[in-house]
């Protein structure tokens, strides 16, 4: 039985129990990341906005930022049984829509940010990111399946990329 | 935005800009095609940013949206956006007769025909908004992306989560009769984070 899809929205997340599809619709300069247990059969999907919460005023939802939806995914996957150690990572996104001479570092230039945070955070919590599709100047769809710990991207005029 | 909330008068205030600045964007557009062009009502709201982007339609819907970015007294971007479909019709009514067997030089026509309809577009939105304040607000060179609607906004709602989880939307639509229907388009106003008081101060309502 096909397992029906999860909406992730932005800022939001998902963790469940193998059958799970995870979905997320019209990535930009967003990143999807997806951290998931084979053993336990558990994957989670966080879609993050921003890299880092520190420049943020008030009270959110923890998906927003990459530095506080990295723990709050951990929490859910583990409240649901998964082995932190056996966790690995696959995420896309975080591309640059619009192409400004000299935007390269501006508030344009989110994604790049997003990439470069996530990543370091991964590093930082040493579970390794086994596959990526991020930057460039394109929106991406993307979905994970736990049948085959698939994550699959679809990029306009780039066709779909299984990671 | 640092303000979670914006009073009526301040909203109102807005909607004026927005009302000023696209009633140049549509004189200037009706100059370039030669036809008539009609605006809406402008709006002014606040709106929670994870909504933002389904005010507009699905995620997944094609886009084409051009960028420019206003520096100086008030910086903030600007967006000019329409449907994918509709956008083609407009390249058609600008460039339509040109024939050219190259295929890559007659898609770099149409797409540039396309960024100049949204500088000029957007440029008469900001020189409107600096004649009317005295801000200085120099622009760029339009930016124009073809793609999902929620990955074209996703850096729009960046910025305005930056400070906070509501965003202003200042929009208004254009719409022209086209050769098949009708075309509309819609710009959107987003000023850097914090910038918005500098715009309030200088209308008198902050």
């Amino acid at each position: 039985m096909k397992p029906q899809a999860v909406h992730v929205g932005m800022a939001e997340l998902a963790a469940l129990r193998h059958p799970a599809l995870l979905v997320t619709l019209g990535l930009g300069s967003c990143i999807g990341l997806v951290l998931y247990d084979e053993g336990s059969r558990i994957a989670g999907l966080v879609h993050i906005m921003l890299p880092d919460s520190r420049q943020s005023k008030s009270e959110t939802k923890p998906g927003k930022f990459a530095d506080t939806a990295l723990p709050a995914l951990l929490d859910e996957l583990s409240k649901l049984g998964a082995t932190r150690s056996r966790l690995k990572a696959k995420m896309a996104g975080g591309a640059q829509m619009f192409n400004l001479p000299g935007s390269g570092q501006g508030l344009l230039a989110v994604g790049n940010r997003n990439i470069e945070a996530t990543t370091a955070l991964l590093a930082k919590l040493k579970i390794p990111l086994v596959a990526s599709d991020t930057g460039g100047n394109k929106g991406r769809s993307i979905e994970f399946s736990t049948d085959n710990w698939v994550l699959t991207v679809k990029t306009l005029g780039k066709g779909v990329q299984m990671l | 935005m640092e303000k979670e909330e914006l009073s009526s008068l301040q909203l109102d205030a807005l909607r004026e800009v927005g009302n000023i600045g696209a009633g140049h964007a549509a004189t200037a557009l009706s100059g370039l095609l030669n036809r008539p062009v009609d605006m809406a009502v402008p709006e002014a709201r606040l709106v929670p940013i994870f909504d933002l982007a389904e005010l507009y339609g699905a995620a997944e819907s094609l886009i084409c949206a051009v960028l420019i970015r206003a520096e100086g007294d008030f910086s903030c971007n600007l967006v000019f956006m329409m449907e994918e479909d509709k956008s083609q019709e407009l390249a058609d009514l600008l460039v339509g007769s040109f024939c050219c067997d190259d295929e890559e030089m007659l898609y770099q026509l149409r797409d540039s025909a396309l960024s100049e309809v949204g500088n000029i577009v957007l440029g008469a939105f900001v020189n409107s908004l600096s004649a009317f304040t005295g801000f200085s607000l120099p622009v760029s060179v339009p930016a124009i992306a073809h793609d999902m609607l929620g990955a074209l906004l996703d850096v729009v709602v960046a910025i305005y989560g930056i400070s906070g989880d509501m965003a202003l939307m200042v929009q208004t639509s254009l719409s022209v009769k086209g050769l098949d229907g009708e075309l509309s388009g819609q710009i959107l106003m987003v000023p850097d984070p914090g910038k918005l008081p500098i715009l309030l101060g200088k209308l008198g309502v902050l």
